[in-house]
């Protein structure tokens, strides 16, 4: 399980940062993709696919916000905003012009990257926490268009009935088809993002963050740049927007609202910032979690309360549970779940020799 | 990249494995399993504390005298914290866990279920929100709002206020003070329509999530636009801010009526108590007060294990709707056992069994719907309940209003489509 | 004509009061972000919780009201004041995302506990202070609102006074500035975090208790703290004139923008005028109007 990197070394700068950092990595990407694409769909009953259904899209939008406030350091409270303009541009190419998924999820995406591109320009005058009020604006701006604008939405009731994807005249309903379906975006969305963060851009992103004067005067043209990331994060949240929306049946800014993408947040900061591994982990983390403490409460509830008292209980508890376990987190490990695994994986890479 | 996905495996692996060795199969003989979707934490956690207790108990009230043809009730209750993917995997859960039929909540909640409830053959109820289209069970087999839509409801407010001010509407100002979601929106085809067909003047005003503040509408309302009637339909805290901004501008409360879920007990006393809103029309789509049979056996039931009545059951308006669905949810079943001569129906049976039901009124709690496969609302009925003398009184029977406008906005929907 | 000014004279009030009420939650807000740079998220919760104290103690037999209000004051002090010894000093120098983050995951304890402890109902918060609105004019203004406004003027006479002038308030503003710098001043920093955050529980107390009498204490009060934002970006997270400046700005044109905007456009547009107000107020002067600015250096 742990890669023991013993006897290789690097000679070339390529073969720093190839993307398979040792060749043993080769063998665990096909054993992976052996296990997500043959044993656990063949396994897992619905019930755990449709969990992971909804962790694996929230992973890429986790993985877009990450690109935009972990790598490049501008904060954003709108993620969710861009998320219903890919929702809603998707929905609309595939009712009004009978398009397949695989041009509205581009389209949605593209667009989302427009209006957060749009969002993004007073990222040029604002910073830190000023610009999080800013997309904070954006996001209210948006759902209200959203919500006014029938042409967008549909009518009065702001939602739009898409049809199942389909594929080669086939339909994607049950939720082991779109495990498949949704499988295949998210790890597009990984492994762009970790070649995305190793390229020229992603080395600018990272030095906008960590001082963005300094960037400017070796060259980088900031407010491109920005606006670049602005871009990219949301065409990740309009592709997230999309696959939420083939996944439902249905587009509904109501889907998307702030608490969402504060949601979000909560993923990439307790995931990690700056982290690809980070973002996997916080998406999964913040969905997973809520179900751990219902299902242990379920099972040991019983014993110390009543069964009509208890469904209240289990749900103000998960509430105060979740957000202790974020206190605990941040005060013990503020970097995230990423710097907690990197310190057992380093613990154990030298083990049982510590030294 | 490759380090990385093989722990997310790793974790994910873990917690599936926590979650599936925590449940052993619940198989018992003779038992049906009831879905419930609640928001106890969300955003209208205000409505679900009370409303779901009222479910809850209801069904261990059923259980307790012996259960249904011979079944006892399981309830599996999952709060959504009125998010969507948690009700997408509420959902899944109650399949695996082979529930007959879902109680839905939240209005996105239950258009994100719709294709997936017709796909998996389970019925979900939607009782008060969801969409009016609903209605028609052709389009929607598999959703039953089972209680007033909003566009009846909006009927019945306009038929009510045609009621106080005379009989006739006639150049009449009417003012419509809703909350600015498509929930809030979804009225305003039929209020439309109903201003053209009795000669009302309508305008309307927004207001803006959260509605924690009404000033500037209320002003706009009582200072330049005099209405000589106010239909109000809002949601959250927002209903008990209207009740106090109105009365302090001097508008009468007895010329307001608000929609389903503008009219609690809760709304009244944040709103300062039943002696500020004197006179606040409630449109009800179950009874309220604790004057039923079925309340006082709840009671009863807590009392003979020793306890105290909870809380919640003085919130009456909520706390009653949440009987009156779980009633409907028991007489469906009750139809599909019968039908299939008391084995385990499945859930298309209950569904069958869901269009069956009728007749049902536990003691005028439960209005006299009638649900067919072309109407999974059941008519439309609703009561006027009036804040009168420190409690909600009745105003009106129950009653349904313009239903001819109202299947004609169904049709038009279905043929849009 | 003379009926249309009057109107516009009452929208003008009515949206100046409400304004100068969300400058009470912002206070609260600012007070943290001046001292310690941490952006508290869970402000509106603060407020919840001050609302449930004080419903819980006002509503209690035998209780003299100003008792109740002042043991309230007390045991929001008393909450802050802990809260800042076991959640936020751990996280001093820390990212500031990881305060952030920490606010909102407090945000969802505080969501949690109160239906176990005081139940799910809406709770009131008695006051004796009549119905009978007052008169201006041709406008009319609601008791609890008047104590409101004055309650607030009166703290951003204290707040402004004890920053500019006390010792307290001037060695604060140098551990704001710089808190490297202060320390080596012998300035004992945490200490100067703790009557931020105690102020801060003030702030939180008066508003619980305004709030909770105006709209009824349950979970849902908090989200009058989503009112915070524009109110302290337009005015300057750090300022606290900017706070009651920016609320009376926000309020007046939420109050304006709705009743002449919105039947133009189908309602609505009191959620996002101010944002937008406050975006463009940012492009011009990207610290808020009363905000300090940083110069920062390579």
């Amino acid at each position: 399980m742990f890669h023991r990197e013993s006897g290789t070394f690097k000679t070339t700068y390529a073969g720093d940062m190839a993307l398979y950092p040792l060749p043993v990595a080769r063998g665990t990407v096909i054993a992976l993709f052996v296990l997500f694409v043959v044993v656990a769909p063949l396994l897992l009953a619905d019930y755990y696919l449709s969990i992971i259904n909804l962790v694996m899209i929230s992973i890429v939008g986790a993985l877009g916000l990450n690109i935009l406030v972990g790598y490049t350091g501008q904060i954003s409270i709108g993620h969710a905003a861009f998320m219903s303009v890919g929702a809603y541009t998707a929905a609309n190419l595939a009712v009004r012009l009978d398009l397949p998924f695989w041009v509205t999820l581009p389209a949605g995406g593209l667009m989302a990257a427009l209006v957060g591109a749009v969002v993004g320009i007073p990222s040029l005058r604002i910073k830190g926490l000023y610009l999080a009020i800013a997309t904070l604006a954006g996001q209210l701006i948006i759902e209200w268009t959203i919500n006014h604008v029938p042409w967008i939405s549909g009518g009065t009731q702001a939602s739009i009935q898409v049809p199942r994807p389909s594929l080669f005249g086939y339909e994607l309903k049950t939720q082991g088809q779109l495990y498949f379906f949704v499988l295949f975006f998210c790890v597009l969305a990984i492994v762009a993002t970790l070649n995305l963060v190793r390229s020229r851009i992603g080395r600018a992103f990272v030095a906008i963050r960590d001082q963005d004067i300094a960037a400017e005067i070796i060259g980088i043209d900031i407010f491109r740049y920005k606006l670049i990331a602005f871009a990219i994060s949301s065409f990740y949240a309009g592709v997230c927007g999309v696959l939420y929306t083939y996944y439902f049946g249905i587009a509904n800014y109501e889907n998307f609202q702030l608490g969402v993408s504060i949601d979000f947040l909560a993923m990439i900061i307790i995931g990690g910032l700056g982290s690809v591994l980070g973002s996997i982990l916080g998406a999964a983390f913040v969905a997973l979690l809520p179900l751990v403490i219902r299902t242990v409460m379920e099972t040991v509830g019983p014993l110390f309360f009543t069964a009509s008292e208890l469904p209240g209980i289990i749900s103000s508890l998960r509430l105060v549970i979740f957000g202790a376990l974020i206190i605990v987190f941040l005060v013990l490990e503020p970097e995230g779940l990423n710097r907690l695994w990197r310190n057992v994986r380093n613990y154990f890479r030298v083990w049982p020799f510590s030294y | 990249m490759v380090k990385v996905t093989r722990h997310w495996a790793g974790a994910m692996l873990l917690a599936s494995a926590i979650i599936l060795g925590a449940h052993p199969a619940a198989a018992q003989q003779k038992e049906a399993l009831f879905g419930l979707h609640c928001d106890r934490t969300g955003a209208t956690q205000n409505v679900g504390v009370f409303l779901c207790p009222g479910y809850q108990d209801y069904i261990a009230l059923v259980n307790s005298k012996g259960g249904v043809e011979g079944f006892k009730i399981r309830v599996l209750e999952v709060d959504n914290e009125y998010k969507v993917p948690p009700s997408m995997e509420a959902h899944e859960r109650f399949k695996k866990e082979g529930a007959v039929l879902e109680g839905l909540y939240g209005t996105p909640q239950t258009a994100a279920l719709t294709s997936k409830l017709n796909e998996d053959k389970i019925l979900g109820t939607s009782p008060g929100f969801g969409t009016a289209a609903a209605t028609d069970g052709k389009r929607f087999p598999y959703i039953f709002p089972i209680a007033a839509s909003y566009w009846s409801q909006a009927a019945a407010a306009v038929e009510f206020a045609k009621k106080q001010l005379g009989g006739n509407l006639k150049g009449k100002k009417i003012a419509y003070l809703f909350y600015d979601n498509p929930a809030g929106k979804e009225p305003l085809p039929i209020l439309e329509d109903l201003a053209k067909i009795e000669g009302f003047e309508m305008r309307t005003f927004a207001v803006p999530p959260p509605g924690v503040e009404l000033g500037a509408q209320v002003l706009d309302i009582t200072g330049r636009y005099k209405p000589d009637f106010i239909i109000s339909h809002l949601f959250g805290r927002s209903p008990s801010v209207s009740i106090k901004e109105l009365k302090g501008k001097g508008f009468p409360l007895s010329k307001v009526v608000s929609l389903v879920w503008g009219g609690t007990e809760a709304d009244v006393r944040a709103a300062g108590g039943f002696g500020i809103a004197e006179g606040y029309h409630t449109i009800q789509f179950a009874g309220v007060g604790d004057e039923f049979p079925v309340i006082k056996d709840i009671i009863a039931m807590y009392k003979a294990q020793g306890k105290p009545a909870p809380k919640e059951i003085e919130t009456t308006v909520l706390y009653n709707r949440g009987i009156m669905v779980a009633a409907v949810h028991v007489e469906a079943f009750r139809n599909a056992v019968k039908a299939k001569n008391g084995a385990m129906p499945t859930s298309e049976d209950v569904k069958n069994g869901m269009e069956r039901v009728k007749g049902l009124t536990l003691g005028g709690l439960v209005p006299p719907m009638q649900l067919t496969p072309e109407d999974h609302e059941g008519g439309g009925w609703v009561q006027i309940w009036t804040v009168k003398g420190g409690k909600f009184v009745k105003t009106t029977e129950w009653f349904q209003a313009y239903r001819d406008l109202i299947k004609k906005h169904l049709a038009a929907e279905a043929k849009s489509k | 004509m003379g009926e249309d000014l009057d109107f516009f004279f009452s929208l003008v009030v009515s949206g100046a009061s409400i304004g100068m009420l969300y400058s009470l939650i912002a206070l609260g807000f600012v007070l943290v972000y001046k001292a310690t740079e941490a952006l508290n998220f869970a402000q509106g919760e603060f407020v919840m919780l001050a609302g449930f104290v004080a419903a819980a103690l006002l509503t209690a037999k035998g209780m003299p009201v100003v008792l109740a209000l002042i043991a309230t004051i007390a045991i929001m002090i008393g909450f802050s004041f802990g809260l800042e010894r076991v959640v936020l000093r751990p996280l001093l120098g820390r990212p500031i995302v990881a305060v952030i983050m920490a606010t909102i995951g407090l945000a969802a304890i505080l969501r949690g506990l109160p239906p176990i402890t005081f139940g799910g109902d809406t709770r009131t918060v008695p006051l004796p202070i009549g119905d009978n609105a007052f008169s201006l004019g041709p406008a009319t203004i609601a008791p609890i609102q008047l104590y409101g406004v004055i309650v607030t003027l009166l703290f951003l006479a204290g707040f402004t006074w004890f920053f500019m002038k006390s010792r307290k308030g001037v060695a604060m503003r140098a551990v704001a500035e710089n808190q490297q710098v202060a320390m080596a001043m012998g300035i004992n920093v945490e200490r100067y975090f703790a009557i931020a955050w105690a102020m801060a529980g003030i702030a939180s107390a008066v508003s619980g208790i305004i709030w909770g009498n105006m709209l009824g204490v349950d979970v849902q009060l908090a989200l009058v703290g989503l009112k915070v934002f524009p109110v302290v970006i337009l005015g300057g997270l750090d300022s606290i004139p900017g706070a009651v400046v920016g609320g009376l700005i926000i309020g007046i044109v939420e109050s304006v923008a709705s009743a002449y905007i919105d039947p133009y456009v189908g309602g609505g547009t009191k959620d996002f005028v101010p944002y937008l107000l406050m975006i463009a107020a940012l492009m011009f002067k990207p610290y808020g109007l009363f905000g300090k600015r940083k110069i920062e250096r390579v």
